[in-house]
């Protein structure tokens, strides 16, 4: 008996032996801080076509700039209309809401349940644009499909963002749109910078993203976009020094005694007067004050172009004599 | 009826409707035509060759390993409870799948095998520890593989919970392998589960008289000339091996194993040199059934099968209970 058992588990370590060393990278949203962008794509404008390597490490090649996109996040979506890509793209995720042309695109079906590749295949897309919401098993299905797919990367910094819009530009043959808009979101931000530069203090937030047990409700920590963008607005993301999308309990909050809570659950129906409401919560300052803003969370989820948007809808609620 | 040639006729037509449907209907006609090289389009061609086929195997095959491993399952625990997961290769296999989601593995071959291989590894250590917390001196009796199964299972289970908890974006992932559906790998996750199903399933078949003995009680079994630790231990085996791989490949997907080994003894009675194949063939009928509506039903977008599998076997295997009561199956 004990010689089979012996057998029986060498054959599973050897089994488990088999895999070769595999490259692990750590989960890139907790881990990374707010460090310069993320591997910057090589391309190559090759005499025959364009070759790429996208976000996966995958060689992707397109024989000219794509004209039937097939987009598998929200986020794509908005870079891709942006660039004025619009007309290229035939197909969207179900959740690709913005803007208001995108709705009128063929859905998909949802990045978070299996992908109707079917569907996907019969709208014979060029190129299927990825994102990091889509799984490595998806982009293999749609790879073994015969469709070219781009993973793109999410960005880290803002300036991941430019460089993710510039390769959706030549990705499309929109270099020019691109750049136009990458200058000009350029130019918001600085302008931001501008008027928050000379401040000499930060304004404390408590961002809700979900407070469906209001006890501990979800927040951002360092190395999401909401931290940074609220940072980068003036303030001061009181759950800075956690990671990922922590829950902070109630007593924290108190304790930390936020000057604004901004309300990333208002779409989900969370209102100011219901958190005023909640036991406890009505010493804070912030709701003596008048100070809990309902908000637009797409503005600062979605890795796209908005992202902007978002920035100055903060900068405009912590400091509104500032920026009008 | 027939028991075998009515198996394979239910057998063809859900494997002709799981290769018909989806966002474009193929007709058999042009299945056929496709399948022998005359493709009429060349969407057809690859939608055909490049996702329905491989799905639709995978789909069979899993169904296979399920009904075959859940009759097996039920005569060596003599308990009509019993399903592939009873002793805990779906919590292994869940906590294995999960810490393997919880790495960024590089764009490879390896690398997209390592969710798979790590819930197959996961699910195997898991019966091994069951198996020998549930020794006792030379033998293991049932019931402790069964309380063990219980206590692992829900050890694993708190553990690929917290493991969830813990992750930032991978959640969406897991609960989808969790629920159960044909998660995609093309032709390499039917090559990987292939050796492993034919040589589990094979012993299944082969042992379904070893099963019959076992009926009356593991004395009266050792009595009639069967070395009943062996078998056990072979049965144990195989059905795990089996399970380990199908689940590895397509999440977790229950009833399956549960229900077609019981409608199969209502149909065709309770002798496991029939059961077990009966089972087999009957898993991949139910499975694929099951695949056509998880793809139809809110299409284009596809429920997770292993809830269509719920949602269709709870009542009936609260039909099942009502029966036996009544009847005495058990």
């Amino acid at each position: 008996m004990f010689r089979k058992t012996l057998v029986l588990t060498l054959l599973i370590a050897l089994l488990a032996a088999c895999a070769p060393a595999v490259q692990t990278t750590p989960v890139v949203d907790s881990a990374s801080t707010e460090a310069p962008a993320t591997e910057a794509p090589a391309t190559e404008a090759a005499a025959e076509g364009l070759t790429f390597t996208d976000g996966l490490g995958r060689e992707v090649t397109l024989a000219a700039p794509a004209q039937r996109i097939v987009s598998l996040a929200p986020s794509n979506t908005e870079l891709l209309f942006a660039i004025g890509a619009g007309e290229q793209v035939v197909g969207r995720d179900e959740l690709s809401d913005y803007p208001e042309e995108a709705k009128a695109v063929e859905s998909i079906g949802s990045a978070f349940q299996n992908l109707n590749v079917e569907m996907i295949i019969s709208l014979q897309p060029d190129l299927v644009l990825a994102a990091e919401i889509n799984t490595p098993e998806q982009v293999k299905q749609l790879e073994d499909a015969g469709l070219t797919v781009y993973y793109l990367n999410n960005p880290t910094t803002l300036e991941g963002l430019y460089e993710n819009l510039e390769i959706v530009a030549q990705l499309t043959g929109r270099e020019a749109e691109a750049a136009e808009l990458v200058e000009s979101l350029k130019a918001r931000v600085a302008a931001v910078d501008e008027k928050i530069a000379p401040l000499s203090s930060r304004i404390s937030v408590f961002y809700q993203i979900d407070s469906t047990d209001p006890a501990k409700p979800y927040t951002a920590g360092k190395g999401t976009f909401i931290n940074l963008l609220i940072e980068r607005a003036g303030g001061y993301n009181i759950a800075s020094e956690l990671d990922g999308y922590p829950q902070l309990s109630v007593e924290e909050i108190v304790a930390a005694d936020p000057a604004f809570i901004i309300l990333g659950d208002s779409m989900w129906g969370m209102t100011p007067e219901q958190v005023a409401a909640r036991p406890g919560w009505e010493n804070l300052s912030a709701v003596k004050n008048g100070n809990v803003m309902p908000f637009d969370d797409n503005l600062v989820s979605r890795p796209g172009p908005r992202l902007v948007d978002g920035l100055e809808a903060l900068a405009k609620l912590l400091r509104p004599e500032l920026f009008k | 009826m027939r028991p075998y040639l009515s198996s394979f006729i239910f057998l063809l037509v859900a494997l002709t409707l799981s290769l018909a449907i989806g966002a474009v209907f193929i007709p058999p006609a042009e299945i056929l035509r496709a399948l022998t090289g005359n493709p009429a389009t060349d969407v057809i061609k690859t939608i055909l060759w490049d996702i329905r086929l491989p799905r639709t195997v995978l789909v069979a095959l899993t169904g296979m390993a399920l009904g075959g491993s859940g009759a097996a399952y039920q005569g060596l625990f003599r308990n009509p409870l019993a399903d592939p997961y009873l002793i805990g290769i779906a919590s292994g296999a869940g906590l294995g799948a999960v810490t393997a989601m919880s790495i960024r593995w590089s764009y490879s071959f390896w690398g997209l095998m390592a969710v798979p291989l790590s819930a197959f590894a996961g699910a195997l250590l898991t019966v091994i520890l069951v198996y020998f917390l549930a020794r006792v001196g030379q033998t293991t009796p049932v019931t402790n593989l069964i309380l063990a199964g219980v206590a692992v299972s829900s050890f694993a289970s708190a553990l690929m919970s917290f493991l969830m908890l813990r992750s930032d974006g991978e959640l969406r992932r897991a609960m989808s392998w969790l629920m159960g559906g044909a998660i995609q790998l093309g032709w390499m996750s039917v090559l990987a589960m292939l050796p492993y199903l034919i040589l589990g399933l094979g012993t299944l078949i082969v042992y379904g008289h070893a099963l019959n003995l076992m009926q009356f009680g593991d004395e009266q079994a050792q009595q009639l000339g069967l070395n009943v630790q062996r078998a056990k231990q072979i049965i144990l085996i195989a059905s795990s091996l089996t399970t380990a791989a199908a689940v590895a490949f397509t999440g977790i997907i229950g009833f399956i194993g549960l229900i077609v080994p019981h409608i199969m003894r209502l149909w065709f009675g309770g002798d496991y040199r029939r059961l077990i194949p009966l089972s087999i063939l009957g898993g991949s009928t139910a499975l694929l059934f099951s695949d056509v509506v998880a793809r139809v039903v809110i299409a284009p977008q596809e429920l997770p099968v292993g809830i269509v599998t719920a949602l269709a076997g709870a009542p009936f295997f609260l039909w099942i209970l009502r029966r036996s009561k009544t009847q005495g199956l058990w």
